[in-house]
């Protein structure tokens, strides 16, 4: 017999309240736990995401709304840049590798991406790590297709502007026959979740959301000649097809201020074309910030660092998850509440127990001891099952998760501020046991051994 | 024959309800001898529990002095008077000894915890077979009948092998047959372990196998 011994002899007789007290201390932990799990994931995830994509390029706006488009395939596009900055870009010494992107289609709200073969021969997503194919092969690009989409392109642009002006239109001479043009190569997750195989054709629909009134390209669909291996990061929720195939498409017109026939009025080399992003890899780290600052000297470009903006993005999270962790606080709060008023509770029948354990010759500090250390224990047990049920839960949600949204949580990643809600749970435990464990202490022996009481 | 228990000028009052104190014990002089049986009668609310209580140490008295094996509990510490107590007191109860969420053989190494836990488990097994209760060491407090419940308070009172026996009306909530039963096993384990033994009873059944019979009254 010992102290503990009577601690649990004491839980188990009160095994109800126990219990329900102990599932409380467990709920406001497991709480806790799957919060800064989830934030650990989605911080780890975005932040890791943008380590392939050193800094990219777009139209002027939010640089926050561009790197969660061309980094994570979320939010609409700012709108486009010109093909002749990518191609300034493309020469530039400082610049190791230069990708385009054009966005404004989807294929069951996963995005379709525009882009060139150098998304897959030369782009690593995180350092060392290239799109994989896991069948099929990678759609044929070639720029000759590309200049010769953008002309098809510029001259629906052209048609339509005549057309709102009232003027006859003249119809636009047959565009040259290009070699496969609707190519795709699809994401491991829309694969997963289409079931498009290689081979299999598909039909977008316009924007980059699916909606209501979004009407579909009919007369074009693409073919699936590729699927890629998992990267668990955004390029497995979207499809990629060849650039000029984007541009073929009706409604894919040359838009902005950099359309070609308004800056034809000023300027004499026309912007043969657009693309929605540009990423790009610098040979030297060094000469990021001058680059940084060149891009966005212009007027029609903008350029981010997606790792700071991340960076900032969850400075603003963390005071949401600060709020949500308040609320886990909370329910612990209450937790301990509980578990001090159902000790209270007891005291009455607990007070002959405690009379009799005297007259054995038991001290006022052991009685003290032994109500304190079982409000101590529950809130222990109670928060080691919610640290394991915390973990548990996120990694039982994590298949659910990574189907809606990509990413997958580290959910048996302990983190080091576990150790302090255990130990918080052990204070609460205390707190909450002082009061009544200070009633056993003080409890009348004479009075309570009388047969009466 | 050496006192194991003496008492000289105690006195002990309460504050009553309206504020003014009630002398409860006024004893003069009382002594027991090694291995002596004596049963202590009273009106009831005369003041037998408490008597009981301050020779334990668990209650102090206001004056006067109280000697059990030659110490005096209440020039002690709280927590050595508690020591001393758990080694030197065997305290059986009317009713209610035993903690519910124990077993009886819980229930008497709980008493052994305190008292510095001398024996182990086999005295425990050894005094619950002596009171006859060996085929019920691991019932609960509830599966006993409640003379059953009594027989473990008096092996618990007796683990330690203390000097004297305090028993307060140990026998007033069971039957005659079963009083008596409980009694005579009483009896039987103090003489056998030569503890002295001080029985509070009004039950003139009770009184008559005593030798030793005190009224409270006669004390003071
Ligand atoms: N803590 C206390 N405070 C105030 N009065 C008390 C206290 N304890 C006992 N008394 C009073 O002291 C008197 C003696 O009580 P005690 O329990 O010792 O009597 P008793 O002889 O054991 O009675 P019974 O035979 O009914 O058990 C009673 O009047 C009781 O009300
Ligand atoms: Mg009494």
């Amino acid at each position: 017999m010992n102290l503990v011994k009577i601690v649990i002899k004491n839980m188990r007789q009160r095994a109800l309240a126990t219990w329900l007290t102990g599932a409380s201390v467990m709920l406001g932990v497991a709480l806790a736990v799957a919060i800064l799990l989830i934030k650990l994931g989605v911080q780890q995830r975005f932040e890791q995401g943008t380590l392939g994509y050193e800094m990219v390029v777009g139209a002027k706006g939010s640089p926050l709304q561009l790197v969660l488009n061309v980094v994570y395939n979320l939010d609409i596009s700012l709108g486009n840049i010109s093909w002749k900055l990518f191609e300034q870009l493309r020469n530039d010494k400082r610049i190791k590798l230069a990708v385009p992107f054009s966005v404004g289609d989807n294929y069951k709200g996963f995005r379709i991406v525009g882009t060139t073969d150098a998304f897959f021969k030369d782009f690593e997503f995180e350092p060392g790590r290239k799109p994989e194919l896991a069948a099929g092969r990678i759609f044929n690009f070639s720029e000759d297709a590309l200049k010769s989409a953008f002309q098809e392109a510029a001259e629906r642009a052209r048609e339509r502007e005549a057309k709102e002006r009232g003027e006859e239109v003249k119809p636009a001479p047959e565009p040259a026959p290009v070699e496969h043009p609707f190519e795709a190569v699809v994401g491991s997750t829309v694969a997963e979740q289409t079931s498009l195989a290689v081979g299999q054709k598909f039909i977008a629909a316009h924007g980059v959301q699916p909606s209501a009134e979004a009407k579909e390209h009919t007369e074009n669909p693409w073919t699936v000649v590729g699927i890629l291996k998992p990267t668990h990061t955004a390029v497995d929720r979207a499809i990629y097809i060849n650039l000029d195939s984007f541009y073929h498409i009706e409604g894919h017109e040359l838009r902005g201020p950099t359309a070609p026939e308004k800056s034809e009025e000023k300027d004499n080399d026309p912007d043969p074309g657009q693309v929605s992003s540009i990423v790009l890899k610098l040979r030297s780290p060094i000469t990021a910030f001058g680059l940084y600052r060149e891009i966005n000297d212009r007027e029609d470009a903008m350029a981010a660092f997606p790792a700071a903006e991340i960076r900032k993005l969850f400075d603003i999270v963390g005071n949401i998850d600060r709020l949500l962790l308040a609320q886990a606080i909370l329910i612990l709060i209450v937790a301990g509440v509980a578990i001090a008023v159902s000790i209270y509770n007891s005291m009455s029948e607990r007070r002959r127990e405690i009379a009799i354990l005297r007259a054995l010759g038991a001290r006022r500090a052991t009685i003290f001891s032994i109500v304190l250390l079982e409000a101590v224990t529950i809130c222990l047990f109670g928060a080691a099952a919610g640290l394991v049920g915390g973990h548990l839960v996120v990694g039982l949600a994590n298949g659910a998760l990574y189907k809606a949204s990509g990413f997958v949580i580290p959910a048996f990643h302990i983190q080091p501020l576990e150790w302090y809600i255990l130990a918080v749970a052990v204070i609460l435990g205390a707190v909450a046991g002082l009061g009544p464990a200070v009633g056993a202490y003080r409890t009348d022996v004479a009075k309570n051994l009388a047969p009466t009481s | 024959m050496s006192a194991i228990l003496e008492l000289r000028g105690v006195h002990k009052s309460f504050r009553g309800a309206d504020g003014n104190l009630i002398e409860v014990i006024r004893v003069k002089q009382f002594a027991l001898g090694t291995g002596e049986q004596t049963a202590l009668v009273g009106q009831s609310g005369s003041g037998k529990s408490t008597l009981l209580n301050l020779i334990a140490g668990i209650l102090l008295p206001d004056e006067g002095e109280i000697l059990v094996n030659s110490t005096n509990p209440t020039q002690l510490s709280e927590a050595a008077r508690d020591r001393f107590r758990a080694a030197n007191i065997g305290y059986v109860f009317q009713s209610f000894n035993l903690l519910q969420g124990f077993t009886a053989l819980e229930n008497v190494l709980l008493g052994q915890m305190f008292g510095g836990g001398n024996g182990g488990t086999d005295r425990a097994v050894q005094l619950l077979n002596n009171v006859g209760l060996g085929h019920r060491l691991h019932h609960k407090p509830r599966a006993l009948s409640v003379g059953e419940q009594q027989r473990v308070a008096i092996a618990r009172a007796l683990v330690n092998a203390p000097t004297l026996v305090l028993a307060d009306e140990p026998t007033g909530s069971l039957d005659s047959k079963n009083g008596t039963a409980v009694l005579e096993l009483l009896r039987r384990v103090c003489t056998e372990g030569k503890h002295t033994l001080l029985l509070v009873t009004h039950d003139p059944h009770v009184m008559e196998r005593f030798e030793k019979v005190v009224r409270l009254e006669d004390l003071q």
